[in-house]
């Protein structure tokens, strides 16, 4: 298996603080552009940034190389911690920030369409009805709550939600096969 | 799409995918993380999601991260500088004669009376203090002073043998620990670190060294 962050978060687990410089200087550019996207604001990001990687020397024992590649791993953790903090946000504020992420959207999802694991990816987006593909990608990449996803496809939270999960479970069934 | 109602399997997955998407509420999101330290089969499912979707992980474009190591480093490492080269945490090198000695060792329920001070370890300012005492086959070590390591932390007892790894003696919590360990020479060390809740992961101390004494030096 080569996956050079895995191995630096094995030696994280055994203590070892010269391998977690090592992956600061790897990987810290990779989570600080999904802080970043996600919580669309230099100041917080930085300081989730922090969070993260304290988070990571701290949990390192528990990553599972079977489980996932190391970059899966240092992205839910920062996914998870920008979501808590976008969800912790007063309504108002969050939706402030929906003019700037829609310019920056399309871009990243033109890129899916690139390479190998992505690709396979975006076939199976392509069994989605467009819209519900949107608002998938739109969650994951944005951190786009139920709420706001209802607002931008402007249906019922209800509908929403009940499409959304049969997409991705529809999604499973692709990715899956 | 047909809406069959989900059945409770396809619920769990879709709620599993709902929580590595992100869309559910603070709430909701603690309620899940709650059932994720309890169902193992739920957490499979939830990381299961977390590699099917890292297909989009693509989607996220590095960008510039300010060195903010010296902050993290400052937080998780208070006091203890990075190692001068690979000289072990503590320079303390592997040995296995303590582990054979805590082979005999096991939890006791219960402790006996009459403790006889065998060591103190305390902070310079006193703020921090466990007293170890030992009776018969039995150590006990007491926090007097201080209070536990913040939310999230732990402070994890050690012991030491000359020239030897650290060996866990388990964690101090607000009871007393209660050893099961026949007279630990005097040449052996304790030591307290600050570790993950828990404790250590791996059995190797990853937290800094916040307390130390030698056997026999109880003043």
């Amino acid at each position: 298996m080569d996956d050079p962050v895995a191995a630096l978060i094995a030696k994280c687990a055994a203590a070892d603080r010269v391998a977690f410089r090592a992956l600061y200087r790897d990987t810290s550019a990779k989570l600080m552009g999904v802080l970043l996207r996600m919580l669309r604001e230099r100041t917080e990001a930085e300081d989730a940034l922090q969070e993260v990687y304290t988070r990571v020397w701290l949990r390192a024992g528990r990553y599972d190389p079977a489980k996932g590649r190391g970059m899966t791993w240092l992205i839910a953790i920062a996914r998870n911690l920008a979501i808590d903090r976008l969800r912790a946000r007063p309504e108002a504020q969050s939706d402030d920030g929906l003019d700037t992420v829609q310019d920056s959207a399309p871009r990243a999802e033109t890129r899916l369409v690139a390479q190998g694991e992505a690709r396979r990816m975006a076939d199976c987006f392509g069994t989605l009805e467009p819209d519900r593909a949107d608002a998938v990608k739109g969650a994951y990449l944005n951190g786009y709550s139920y709420v706001e996803l209802a607002a931008r496809h402007a249906v019922p939270l209800n509908t929403m939600r009940t499409w959304l999960r049969r997409s991705l479970l529809k999604l499973k069934e692709c990715l899956d096969a | 799409m047909t809406d069959a109602p989900l059945t409770p399997h396809e619920a769990d997955d879709a709620l599993a995918a709902e929580y590595v998407l992100g869309v559910l509420s603070l709430s909701e999101r603690a309620e899940v993380e709650a059932r994720l330290k309890r169902d193992a089969a739920f957490a499979d499912l939830v990381s299961g999601w977390e590699h099917r979707m890292a297909g989009l992980n693509d989607g996220f474009e590095a960008a510039p991260a300010p060195d903010l190591l010296p902050r993290i480093e400052a937080r998780l490492f208070p006091r203890a500088p990075l190692p001068k080269r690979r000289s072990g945490l503590f320079g303390w090198l592997s040995g296995a004669t303590v582990a054979a000695v805590l082979a005999l060792a096991s939890i006791a329920t219960l402790a006996p009376p009459h403790q006889e001070p065998i060591a103190r370890l305390a902070t310079e300012d006193n703020r921090l203090v466990y007293a170890v005492t030992h009776f018969g086959d039995t150590m006990q070590i007491t926090r007097v002073a201080g209070v536990p390591a913040v939310a999230g932390q732990v402070h994890e007892l050690w012991i030491i043998e000359p020239d030897s790894a650290p060996v866990s003696l388990g964690l101090l919590e607000d009871k007393p620990l209660v050893i099961t360990l026949p007279d630990p020479p005097e040449t052996y060390v304790l030591a307290v670190t600050v570790e993950p809740e828990g404790g250590a992961p791996g059995g190797i101390p990853t937290g800094p060294v916040i307390l130390k004494a030698n056997v026999g030096d109880a003043a």
